[in-house]
């Protein structure tokens, strides 16, 4: 590297120098900053005064979304409404049928219930929302379109319908005002008390990120069949008991020295295909 | 104060527009990143000061909505805005071509540092996929001359841009 001879064009030099390397350094030298420092202290600070600033265009992001989506939504509507209609009419009266036989069941069950001193089980309340934003590099985390101010709190449930089945789709970390951010099942720091389906065992189901679902620590002596439905447990204190999460793909072969079985589980609900969910409020 | 109202103006539609491309293309499993198309079109427009700010900023809202990990994005971005700002005087950023191959190398860039900061510092992954990327990659090359013109056309004549 030569410097120029001439001091007024050196110092112009230095200058240009200073100006090239020295913001991109400080800014390297933040960002690395943040990345070291815990997510929960001056993070969680920076990350609260972010919200007041980013939220705004994010709403406006949002909206702009929902109007363009409505739009192409509101033809496909005008031109299937008929025959919707139609379909409709006929489901509604076979939905009729099936609720006077539902309400004879639940009344038997209540029945039944007391009779056998059994806690019945609580309807799910909660609100449903749609998914807001999806962070391109992180596909196993969204962003509600309801926050706070709709009743979510951190730890609720959250619940998707897919190929017609309501399913686990994961669980709220963080909650804004109208926002709320929700770790989906595959991702690494997911965990769930879940138990089988034919068997009752029970065990911990932990997200692995792109690798397969797994549920581990399940007792040597269960009984397992590739395609068994697996659901959340009682013993879970964040999810209500009963929530499909998938069905098992693959069970690991068991080893000496093994003292419980691992398996792995497709989960019901695609991460990529997640788009309306339903938040439980209250476990 | 025109000049910084363009600039506000400008890095908030930058993220209305990559929430709206990241929502749509989600589902299709496609990981899109408007946001590093707007910032490449600002390293290679803008004077110096202005470019690495904003994309700093730009990073630092995409971290806002991780999970794992904060400042990563702003991290990568600062660096692709380095190599932007670097190579811009020997790219002929006016012609569409170079501006699809270097939003299309950038999103490759962008994507494997990203995933080799949350893996180093979080010991997590966030690999999007090799065809999500792919496609990714090949959508944002394609709006790239779009997002240039537009850049270009809200700052015409303006100070914030480089010297021609």
């Amino acid at each position: 590297m030569s410097t120029p001879k001439h001091p007024i064009s050196f110092k112009t030099y230095t200058g240009h120098y200073r100006r090239r390397y020295l913001l991109p350094v400080g800014f390297l030298l933040v960002s690395f900053l943040l990345m070291i420092l815990p997510l929960d202290g001056f993070v969680s600070s920076v990350k609260a005064v972010m919200a007041y600033i980013f939220i705004p265009q994010v709403r406006v992001a949002h909206s702009a979304v929902q109007y363009a989506q409505g739009v192409s939504q509101t033809v496909q509507e005008l031109l299937q409404a008929h025959q919707e209609n139609e379909s409709l009419k006929q489901e509604i009266q076979n939905a009729r049928l099936s609720a006077i036989q539902a309400q004879e069941v639940f009344a038997e069950n209540e029945r039944l219930s007391a009779l056998l001193k059994l806690q019945s089980q609580q309807p799910w309340k909660g609100v449903w929302a749609k998914v807001a934003y999806r962070e391109p590099s992180q596909w196993n985390s969204i962003i509600l379109d309801k926050g706070a101010s709709q009743g979510i709190k951190e730890r609720s449930a959250v619940i998707a319908v897919q190929d017609e089945q309501a399913a686990l789709a994961g669980v709220v970390v963080e909650v804004n005002e109208n926002t709320a951010k929700v770790l989906l099942v595959r991702d690494e720091e997911f965990s769930a008390a879940v138990r089988l389906e034919k068997d009752k065992g029970e065990g911990l189901l932990v997200g692995a990120g792109p690798r397969a679902v797994q549920v581990k620590y399940l007792p040597l002596l269960t009984q397992i069949e590739t395609g068994e439905r697996v659901y959340t447990s009682k013993s879970s204190s964040v999810f209500p008991a009963g929530i499909l999460v998938g069905q098992v793909s693959r069970v690991h072969p068991s080893t000496a020295f093994q003292n419980s079985l691992t398996v792995e589980i497709t989960p019901q609900v695609r991460s990529e295909a997640v788009q309306e969910v339903f938040v439980i409020l209250g476990k | 104060m025109v000049n910084a109202l363009k600039l506000i103006f400008l890095f908030v539609c930058a993220t209305v527009f990559h929430w709206a491309f990241a929502s749509f293309f989600a589902r299709f499993g496609v990981s899109v990143n408007i946001l590093l198309v707007f910032v490449t079109a600002f390293c290679a427009l803008f004077k110096l000061p202005f470019a690495y700010s904003l994309a700093f900023v730009s990073g630092l809202f995409l971290d806002f909505f991780g999970t794992k990990l904060f400042g990563n994005n702003a991290f990568t971005f600062t660096v692709c805005a380095c190599l932007i700002c670097n190579i811009a005087p020997r790219f002929d950023f006016d012609e569409p071509f170079p501006q699809m191959v270097a939003v299309f190398a950038l999103t490759w860039l962008a994507g494997i540092l990203n995933t080799l900061l949350v893996f180093v510092f979080a010991s997590a992954s966030v690999w999007p996929g090799f065809f999500s990327l792919l496609g990714g990659s090949l959508i944002d090359g394609l709006c790239a001359p779009v997002v240039f013109w537009w850049v270009r056309r809200v700052l015409n004549y303006s100070s914030i841009l480089k010297q021609v």
